[in-house]
C-alpha cells in the first residue's frame, strides 16, 4: 500500500516514452489516444508510477484479449531500445541482455521507490549451453510485457534463432528459452 | 562442409545433406523460432481484429440508428412542407379583377424562408405580405404558420400598415428572440390609386413611365427590436408595375463572384414594363438563370400592375 506520495515508485520518462512510441509504432493506439499518451512527457523526468499504469489502462480499455498485445509491447520496446537507443553500445549477443536487465543498469534502472514497491528482477538460472534461464520478477509492470521484454532484447542482437518467455507455472518466474 | 547461411541463399535444397550437425541444430532452432514469431503475431493481429470487429458491429449498429434518425428527420421536413405549402395563399378572384399577379417562388431546400401571402383589411382592401425569415427547415415553417396567424389576427384590429407591423412586431418579439429568428417586411396594402407600404429589408420597386421608384427600406426586421414602422405612400395608377422581391435573386452570383444586383433587375422590369406581367417574370426569371451560377437561396419575385378598367 502507498502510505505517502513520497512512498510512490517513480518510473524514468525513457522507459515511459519507449512504451507510447512501442502503441504508436503497433498502430494499436490513434488520434486522442497518441496525444493523450505523449502529452507532457520528458524522457529526463521521473513519474509517478500511476502514470505508467495510466498508460497501460490505455490500451487495455480499447482491447479484450490484450496479453498478445503487451508481449507484443514488449518485443517493440526492446527493438527500439536497441535499434533506435543505446542498446547496441551495451548488449552485444541476445543472451547478454538477460544479465544487463537483470543487473544494476536494467530495469531497477529506470524505476525507483521504496524497496517493497519497487520490487526486484533476479536472474535465478542461467545455462548458455542449455539455453536456458530463469528470472524472478516481483516489480509492479506486468509479467507478459516483461516476457516481451525479455523476446525483444534477447532477439534484437540477432545472434539467437530462437527465443520464448512464458510464466505459466508460478507467474512470478520467467522461464526464458534461447538457442 | 556447408554453411547454413550459404545453402539458405542459394536455395538448394539438396545441399541439406551436407550440413554439419551443429548447422542442422541451427536450421532447426531457426525453423522454431520463426514459428514462434508467426505464433506471437497471429495472437497479436488476433487480438485487434478481435477489437476492430467489435469497433466495426458498432459502427454497423450506428449506422443504422443515424439511418433510423436521418428518415425520422425527413418525414418531419415532409410534413413541415406540406404545411407549408398549405400556408401560402390562395389567390383571391376579386383581386384579379383589379391586378394582373404573377409569382416566381422558388425554395432552395424542402422547406424555405421566404413566405408571401395576400390578405384584406378590415376595411376590405387588398394586401400582400412578403417575408424572408432567417433559416430554413422546420423552424421556418413553423414561424411562417405563426407569422400567418398574427397579422390575420392583427388585421381584425387595425387598418395602417405602419400599426398593422408595428403590432405584430410587438407581439413576436419574445418569440422571435426566443428561437433567435427574424424576418424581413415588405408589406403593401392597395388603394383606389394607390399603394401604403412599410418594408424593412426587403425590396419593393414600382415602375412608371420607364421610371424606378425603389421602396424606402429602412424599417426594423420583425423580431429584432421594438421600434416605430414608417409608413410610406406612393401613386399607383393603372398601367403601373409594382415588384417585390426577396434577397434570393438580386444576391446570386455568377461564377465570377458578382452579384446578380438589384439594379440589373430593375432595369429589365422597367424595360419591359408595358408587357403582360407573365411575360416580364419569364423574362427575369429566364435572366437570372442564366447569370447565376447555382441558386444558394430562396427566391421570391411578385409582379402586380394596376389593370386599366
Amino acid at each position: 500500500m502507498i502510505a505517502s506520495a513520497d512512498d510512490e515508485p517513480m518510473v524514468h520518462g525513457t522507459l515511459m516514452a519507449g512504451f507510447a512510441q512501442a502503441c504508436i509504432n503497433l498502430n494499436i493506439v490513434a488520434g486522442r489516444q497518441v496525444n493523450e499518451l505523449l502529452r507532457d512527457l520528458d524522457v529526463g523526468q521521473w513519474y509517478p508510477l500511476r502514470r505508467w499504469f495510466q498508460l497501460e489502462q490505455l490500451i487495455g480499455a480499447t482491447y479484450q484479449h490484450i496479453d498478445p498485445i503487451r508481449l507484443k509491447l514488449g518485443i517493440e520496446m526492446m527493438t527500439l531500445w536497441y535499434h533506435r537507443g543505446p542498446g547496441r553500445e551495451v548488449v552485444r549477443r541476445g543472451a547478454d541482455f538477460l544479465h544487463f536487465q537483470t543487473g544494476s543498469t536494467g530495469i531497477v534502472s529506470v524505476i525507483r521507490g521504496p524497496q517493497g514497491l519497487v520490487g526486484s528482477f533476479d536472474l535465478r538460472e542461467f545455462d548458455a549451453e542449455a539455453g536456458r534461464a530463469v528470472i524472478h520478477s516481483t516489480t509492479p509492470f506486468h509479467r507478459k510485457i516483461e516476457c516481451g521484454v525479455l523476446i525483444g532484447g534477447l532477439l534484437a542482437p540477432g545472434d539467437l534463432d530462437y527465443v520464448d518467455v512464458h510464466n505459466d507455472g508460478d507467474p512470478n518466474l520467467l522461464v526464458v528459452e534461447f538457442h | 562442409m556447408a554453411r547454413l547461411e550459404d545453402i539458405l541463399e542459394q536455395g538448394d535444397v539438396n545441399e541439406v545433406h551436407s550440413l554439419a550437425r551443429v548447422e542442422l541444430e541451427r536450421l532447426f532452432w531457426k525453423y522454431k523460432g520463426l514459428r514462434k514469431q508467426v505464433e506471437r503475431d497471429t495472437a497479436f493481429w488476433q487480438a485487434t481484429n478481435d477489437t476492430l470487429k467489435n469497433a466495426y458491429e458498432k459502427l454497423d449498429e450506428q449506422e443504422r440508428e443515424l439511418a433510423r434518425a436521418y428518415q425520422t428527420i425527413r418525414q418531419d421536413l415532409e410534413i413541415a412542407q406540406q404545411v407549408q405549402h398549405a400556408l401560402l395563399p390562395e389567390q383571391f378572384p376579386d383581386m384579379l379583377a383589379q391586378l394582373e399577379l404573377a409569382v416566381y417562388h422558388k425554395q432552395l431546400t424542402e422547406v424555405g424562408g421566404d413566405y408571401y401571402d395576400f390578405f384584406r383589411t378590415r376595411a376590405g382592401a387588398y394586401a400582400i405580405g412578403l417575408f424572408d425569415i432567417s433559416g430554413h427547415g422546420v423552424s421556418a415553417a413553423l414561424i411562417m404558420a405563426f407569422l400567418k396567424a398574427q397579422f390575420m389576427q392583427t388585421m381584425e384590429q387595425v387598418e395602417r400598415p405602419k400599426d398593422i407591423v408595428e403590432r405584430v412586431n410587438a407581439a413576436s418579439l419574445d418569440f422571435l428572440r426566443e428561437v433567435r429568428r427574424y424576418a424581413t417586411v415588405n408589406f403593401v396594402v392597395f388603394a383606389e390609386q394607390s399603394i401604403r407600404y412599410v418594408c424593412g429589408g426587403g425590396y419593393g420597386v414600382l415602375v412608371r413611365g420607364g421610371e424606378i421608384h425603389n421602396f424606402s427600406k429602412g424599417d426594423p426586421y420583425i423580431g429584432l427590436r421594438r421600434r416605430p414602422y414608417t409608413e410610406f405612400e406612393l401613386s399607383f395608377y393603372a398601367g403601373d408595375l409594382l415588384a417585390l422581391y426577396t434577397d434570393g435573386m438580386v444576391e446570386g452570383q455568377n461564377a465570377a463572384g458578382e452579384d446578380y444586383g438589384s439594379r440589373r433587375l430593375n432595369n429589365l422590369l422597367s424595360t419591359h414594363a408595358a408587357e403582360p406581367v407573365d411575360d416580364i417574370l419569364r423574362r427575369c426569371v429566364d435572366d437570372y438563370r442564366e447569370f447565376r451560377r447555382s441558386d444558394s437561396d430562396d427566391i421570391t419575385l411578385i409582379l402586380l400592375r394596376r389593370r386599366v378598367v
